[in-house]
Order: structure tokens, then sequence, then C-alpha cells
């Protein structure tokens, strides 16, 4: 494989006497998704910011020269006090021109001429969206990216983040803690709880022992074909009858 | 009427001072960093303090302390503890020290209430010309440094993750917000130096769709205040730097009611 965009290794992050992060490695390369999954409070954001250096860590993070990131926070509140259209967001990141066709690519363009503040949460995801692919990025790098999105517009918009890997032949590290529509979408998940449970492709990461014991039997999620050979008790957990 | 020329150097320096502090306190709002201007007033009195202590002066301590603390405070900031918590706390112990500091000091003990809440009828020719030399400085490096500052203020942590966010230009931001709390000092005094950087700002906010609207008007509403302050002041007698901040505290109020009559009539149109 080519040289990796961006490369860990050893993250660790430990405040007072709870591990956040405890030697993590990762690597991430033109053209893949990378999905990490993880219950509340395992450290994604964490790891995240780590990555994007918004915050101080041990170990290392090598970026390939002249990286280019787009970043989609989890959580962005304009200030309703900054007057600001949305085709002036993106003007400060990117070119008028980018910033337009990436309004239209993630289906929003009579937007353009809103004021930042009176988006709604769906809308605003949308927003940041084009703003992080308006300036061609080697590596997007996205936060629970689609919360406040309606269901259907949601997998309509996973689609376009695994078209766009396509068309901008970038790398994409996504967090989500929504299984359902991440799983298909991805080459390669991180089971993360601190520290990396398991990685590899998505039907392999559903079998592993340490996603099954965080997530539970996720059969639901249909990445392979497969019968159905248990019940579920009251807890969630399975119950097998033979 | 003749206008002595006391008068004029008030209402032109006031005047200047609170159109700088327009445009860098649109940033102070958009960032939510009241309470750090806030704490680096109150540092700043504390450097005055120490500046006629040492015998350099009051205005180069203000401005070297008000610049350290400005700094030392947006670097709290990055921290998890509550950073406005934190500034709250070095502010006040600034103030208290100051004020300590100064009433201990036979020679200025009098000048007190100067300093919380200035006295700019006492400006000199020369703090006048270093009042506007001042003024054009700053709302010179403010246009240099805009767009990395506004990306900063829109983008937040974006702009910081992607690099867009020069760290030269946040450290000018803080400068040059020090800066003019110090040579506010002069004019409306530690307690009331904020009120000129906030309240022009939010005064323009409802008058305004883009952010260099914003920051122009806040300039405008600034130095408007001054003139409109100190003629209360001359007919009231009561003290002039208040009544600069009465007055942008009335055009704040004017703007704020004159938008809301206009949303609500929009709605109507609407329905």
């Amino acid at each position: 494989m080519t040289e990796p965009l961006i490369t860990a290794r050893g993250l660790s992050l430990v405040a007072g006497r709870l591990t956040i992060l405890n030697d993590i490695s990762l690597a991430i390369h033109r053209g893949e998704i990378v999905t990490v999954i993880g219950p509340n409070g395992s450290g994604k954001t964490t790891l995240l910011k780590a990555l994007l250096g918004l915050i101080r860590i041990k170990g290392e993070i090598v970026r390939r020269p002249g990286l280019r990131i787009g970043y989609v926070p989890q959580q962005y509140a304009p200030d309703p006090s900054l007057p600001m259209t949305v085709h002036r967001f993106l003007d400060l990141f990117a070119g008028h021109a980018a910033g337009c066709a990436a309004l239209e690519r993630v289906g929003i363009a009579d937007a353009h001429d809103r004021q930042l503040a009176t988006l709604s949460g769906g809308e605003l995801a949308r927003v940041l969206l084009a703003r992080a692919i308006a300036a061609k990025p080697d590596l997007l790098v996205l936060d629970e990216p689609l919360s406040g999105v309606d269901i259907s517009g949601e997998a309509a918009l996973y689609h376009l983040i695994a078209d766009l890997r396509d068309e901008l032949s970038c790398g994409i590290l996504l967090v989500s803690h929504d299984l359902h529509v991440v799983m298909g979408k991805t080459d390669r998940v991180v089971c993360l709880n601190h520290h990396i449970c398991c990685q590899g492709a998505p039907h392999a990461v559903a079998q592993d022992p340490a996603f099954l014991e965080l997530f539970g039997d996720r059969s639901d999620l249909k990445l392979y074909p497969h019968h159905h050979d248990h019940a579920h008790s009251p807890s969630g957990a399975a119950i097998h009858d033979h | 009427m003749i206008i002595d020329d006391f008068l004029w150097r008030a209402g032109l320096g006031a005047s200047v001072l609170a159109a700088a502090c327009g445009p860098i306190g649109c940033f102070i709002l958009w960032r939510r960093m009241a309470y750090v201007g806030e704490s680096v007033a109150h540092m700043g009195l504390l450097g005055a303090a120490l500046g006629l202590l040492m015998g350099v002066n009051a205005l180069l301590g203000t401005a070297a302390l008000a610049v350290i603390a400005a700094l030392v405070m947006a670097r709290a900031a990055d921290r998890t503890i509550p950073a406005g918590t934190f500034v709250g706390i070095v502010g006040h112990i600034g103030l208290a020290l100051g004020f300590v500091v100064l009433s201990l000091m036979e020679t200025v003990r009098t000048d007190l209430l100067g300093y919380l809440f200035g006295d700019v009828l006492a400006l000199t020719d020369r703090d006048l010309i270093a009042i506007a030399a001042v003024g054009i400085v700053v709302l010179g490096v403010t246009a240099v440094i805009w767009k990395p500052l506004l990306r900063a203020a829109a983008g937040g942590p974006i702009a910081a993750a992607e690099g867009g966010s020069s760290p030269l230009a946040q450290t000018g931001f803080l400068i040059l917000t020090a800066v003019l709390v110090a040579f506010g000092l002069k004019v409306v005094g530690a307690l009331l130096i904020v009120a000129l950087l906030i309240i022009p700002p939010a005064a323009a906010r409802p008058l305004a769709k883009t952010p260099e609207a914003m920051a122009i008007r806040a300039a405008i509403l600034g130095a408007a205040a001054a003139p409109l302050g100190l003629a209360a002041s001359l007919g009231s007698d009561a003290p002039a730097g208040p009544c600069i901040v009465l007055a942008a505290g009335a055009l704040f109020a004017l703007t704020s009611i004159a938008a809301a009559i206009s949303s609500s009539a929009l709605a109507k149109k609407a329905r």
C-alpha cells in the first residue's frame, strides 16, 4: 500500500485516574473509509481531536507533508452574534465556485444566502460537510457528522460520503455510533473502548468476540448472509437454542 | 456656547478610542470572550498601580500587564478546567491588588476613582496624539489580520484542525485588546472599558448582515456614543466616563428595540 496520509503510534491519554486512550496505533490511507465505533465515553472524539492536533497527547502522529484536512466536528454552534451567510462561511475556507459546487453536491444549494445561525441541525450538518469538501481535502475527518439529519437523508448522505471518497480520492476517518448505516460503506472498522478492541473489515469485526461484548450480537445489520439461529433475552444477549 | 479645549480633547479622544474598540469588540462578542476582556482590564489596574509604584508611568505598566494577562488568559481558555472561572479569579485578584497598591500610595490615593471610572476630561494634547496613533494602528492591524481572525471566529475548532487560524493573528488580536484596554483606562476606567468593547458591537448586530458591516457599524456607534455621553455629562454634571458608557447603552437599547419591532412587523406580514 502507498504511504499513509496519517499515522498514529502509541497514543495514550490519562486524565487523573481515568485512562481515556491506551496505546492507540492507527494509519489511514488514501481511498479508504475508516470508521471508529465505540460506546459513549469510549474516547472516540478524543482520538479524533488528538489526530487533528487539537489536544496534546502522548505518542507520535505523523502527517504526510502538505496534508489537507477537511473536518466536520461533532458539535458546532455558530454564535448568533456573528452575522454570516452560508456562502460567506464557505468562501472563508475555499473559493466561491468550489463552495457553490459543494453545496450543490450535498443537496443544499438553496441555503446559499441563508444566515448560518438560522439553519436547522440537519441543514447545518450538510453545510459543514459541504464546507469540508469544498477545499478538496486529502483526508476527511467526520465526527458524528450526520446528527440532526433525518433518516432518509442520512442514508443518502452516507452514500454520498462513499462517493466523495472516489471523487476526491481522499481518505475518510469517520466516527459514529450508528452501526446500521456505517458498516455497509466502510472499508475498515476500528472498535474503540479506550483501547482498540478489534479492527478489520465490517463483516469480520461484527463476529469478533470483542465487538460482540461491546455491542451485542448485531446480526440485524445484515452485513453478510446468515441464518438467524438464536433468540434474545430481554437484556439483548443472545440465547442459543442448540 | 464656548466649547473648551478639554472638551474637544475628551470628545475626540473618546471617539477615536471607541471607534477602534468596535471591530476588535466584534471578535470579543463572536468568540464569547467578554469575561477575558474584563479580567484583562482588571489586571490593567494592577499594571497602572505597579507602574506608578516603580516610578515608570501608569500607562506603560497598564499596557505591559494587560498584554501579559491577555496572553496568559487566552492559554487558560485551552485547558479543561473552567476557563471562565480561572480567568475571573485572576482578574479579580489583579483588581483587588491594584486597588490595595494604589491606596497605599499617598500621592495617588485621590485618583482612585479616575482609574476605576476614567478621567477623560483630563486628557492632554499628548494623550490625544497617543490615542489617535493607537486608534490608527489598531484599526490597521485589525484589517490586516481580519481574515484569519474571522475564520477562527466562524469555524472555531474547524479552523484550528485544518490549520486555517494563524496563531500569529490570535496573538495579535490579544495584544490589540490589551492595548485598547490600557488606553481605555484613562478614558472610561478599568471597570468600564469592556463596555466600550462589547456594547457598540452588540448595538451594531441588528443593523448588519455581514461581519464587515457589523464591525464598521460598531466603530461608528462607538464613535457616536462618546460625544453623546459627554454632552449628557455636561448637562447633568455626572462623571464623563460612565455617561459615555450609558450613551452606548442607549444606542444598544435603540437598535434592539428597532430590531424587535421590525421582526414582529415582518412576522405579521408573513401571516
